[in-house]
């Protein structure tokens, strides 16, 4: 059966700054399987939002071929357009109207009639938490009210597949997590979720299966726990009290296994064999050869591990400056 | 969604109820664009009032004569405007959500130049209060009509030229050309004399140029008689450049995705 989302050597290209081509996207295949979370994960300017902008028919490919929901991106534009719901990284709303106003529109832009569009916008103010601010103008919004808003915007036909690019960046851990919320309960109703962050947390919490891009190609895809196996085994982090024991500490435990870069000076990392989680034998040896542990962690594979496997770097902190492929889409 | 006539009339008009908010929410950003024509009106009217005593002018009103400019000035601010604040709206991301609509594109041009056609109805009237105040005369109700329907062709016609414009350079940056591209191809016309009483090659500009025949079939019952004679070559330039317009915005839109 085919996938609700099948993209098959997808690419954009942009004018860069020497006047050569700039690939954002660079032959992307995928398959999202009907009523799945794909979480899409990528730091800034990885080309996630120039591929969704692709996959809703708001830019053309350079090459490569989608289809959403059954229908070609490029031949059935208006067919996906139909059958699919979006939230964009930025809220595309109008400061001058009012939550209301915006959710009458879209619905009459969507076919319905004045009665049923204004019942169907009453339903989604409700549905979103924001009766109450139905009637006031968008541009005296917070931010979390304004994604919210148009989160209501995206569903007002019901779609089967939701593209959510980025829709929590920006916003505070509670408006975060009603968010994550929301799309929990979409997807339980059966909404398939195409959701682009550049949070790690967010795409392991959310996603059935994740899909990693870096410079335009997807480096890493599977379920999170997939992935992570992937990454390896845990790794064991401990933090000494004194530094003067810390040669000794050292000596020890790289008897036992390999050491990784620590994150701090008074504190080893040691990767444990895959499926070994006994911490034990290292206390006992530490405490045998008198050293002191402030602490001592055992550290599961995370997806910035994933990141790191396949890049060769950490996964970049937000706020990075965004690459040039992306700043081309931005403009 | 594949709708028919009627529905994509209703989704237009849906736009151009959502395109006169600004007009009620944020009067004061529509002010320049309403106040405008009139001061040139009545500026124009001041400095140069007593222009009709030359020969060529056939002894008419002066204000007559520049009063009706003051209806294409509206036509070209107006839609000169709208095409500024569809160039807001793909700045912070609202045209975006237009595009995702499954409307008909032609239905998002219809929309934004269809409340162009009626916001172009304030400067109208505050021009014929105007002139009332400075003395103008009643001038019959088929000349006010062809005044004013010729206004709102005109803002239809400048404001999908504008929002062509908006959609190309997809910024606020664009509006000097939106507003002063218009503004310049009416100057080169028969706006304060007769063409007759023009230089040589401003003559030969406005003899070529679409809104020199505009502003005669406008003028025309202001000054005189209406008649087939001046009516006919007004609404052929006004169709012409809301065909040409018209093509361009649409063209301009199917491209916003290459």
């Amino acid at each position: 059966m085919a996938g609700i989302i099948e993209v098959s050597a997808l690419e954009r290209s942009f004018k860069g700054p020497d006047g050569a081509p700039l690939a954002a996207v660079d032959g992307v295949d995928l398959r999202v399987e009907d009523g799945e979370v794909y979480g899409f994960l990528g730091p800034n300017g990885a080309g996630k939002t120039t591929l969704v902008r692709m996959l809703v028919t708001l830019l053309r490919p350079t090459a490569g071929s989608a289809r959403v929901a059954g229908h070609d991106i490029v031949r059935e534009a208006a067919a996906v357009r139909s059958a699919i719901g979006v939230t964009l990284q930025d809220a595309a709303l109008d400061p001058l109207m009012t939550g209301f106003e915006l959710l009458s529109l879209q619905a009459s832009l969507h076919g319905l009639r004045k009665r049923a569009a204004a019942d169907k916008a009453e339903e989604l103010l409700e549905r979103v938490d924001l009766t109450f601010a139905g009637p006031q103008r968008v541009g005296t919004y917070s931010g979390g009210m304004r994604r919210r808003l148009d989160l209501a915007m995206s569903l007002i036909h019901e779609p089967g597949v939701l593209f959510l690019d980025e829709p929590t960046t920006g916003l505070d851990p509670i408006s975060r997590k009603v968010l994550w919320d929301e799309v929990r309960r979409l997807n339980a109703a059966g909404t398939t979720v195409f959701l682009t962050t550049q949070y790690l947390e967010e795409a392991d919490e959310l996603a059935d299966r994740v899909g990693i891009i870096a410079r335009g190609k997807i480096v890493a895809e599977g379920t999170p726990a997939e992935l992570k196996a992937q990454a390896g085994a845990s790794k064991l982090e401990v933090t000494i009290h004194d530094p003067d024991q810390l040669a000794t500490a050292r000596e020890l435990l790289s008897a036992r296994r390999s050491l990784l870069a620590p994150r701090s000076g008074v504190s080893l990392c040691l990767r444990l064999e895959p499926g070994e989680s006994a911490l034990a034998p290292y206390v006992v040896a530490l405490d045998q050869a008198g050293v002191t542990v402030d602490r001592i962690d055992l550290v599961e594979p995370s997806l910035d591990d994933v990141f790191l496997m396949q890049t060769g770097h950490h996964f970049p902190s937000d706020g990075d400056e965004p690459a040039a492929a992306d700043a081309a889409v931005a403009e | 969604m594949n709708a028919g006539i009627a529905e994509q009339l209703r989704l237009a008009w849906v736009l151009v109820r959502r395109g006169l908010n600004e007009v009620l929410r944020v009067p004061g950003a529509s002010i320049p664009g309403v106040v405008a024509p009139t001061i040139y009106m009545l500026g124009g009217y001041s400095v140069f009032g007593r222009l009709n005593l030359l020969p060529g002018f056939s002894g008419d009103d002066y204000l007559a004569w520049i009063l009706p400019t003051a209806f294409i000035q509206a036509g070209v601010f107006t839609g000169a405007a709208t095409g500024v604040n569809l160039a807001r709206d793909i700045e912070n991301g609202w045209f975006d959500r237009m595009l995702l609509a499954p409307a008909p594109r032609r239905v998002l041009v219809a929309g934004v130049a269809g409340s162009a056609s009626i916001r172009v109805l304030l400067p109208c009237v505050l021009i014929l209060v105007s002139g009332w105040l400075a003395g103008i005369g009643w001038p019959g109700a088929g000349t006010l009509a062809i005044s004013i329907a010729l206004a709102a062709l005109l803002a239809a016609a400048m404001a999908c030229w504008a929002c062509g414009l908006a959609m190309k350079f997809k910024s606020q940056d664009a509006a000097p050309l939106m507003q002063t591209s218009g503004f310049i191809a009416f100057q080169l016309t028969a706006i304060f004399a007769p063409i007759a009483l023009l230089a040589p090659w401003m003559r030969a500009i406005a003899q070529v140029n679409p809104f020199t025949y505009l502003l005669d079939a406008v003028r025309q019952g202001w000054i005189g008689e209406i008649s087939w004679h001046d009516t006919w070559p007004g609404l052929l330039a006004i169709a012409g450049m809301l065909a040409l317009a018209w093509w361009f915005a649409i063209s301009r839109i199917r491209r916003m995705d290459a």
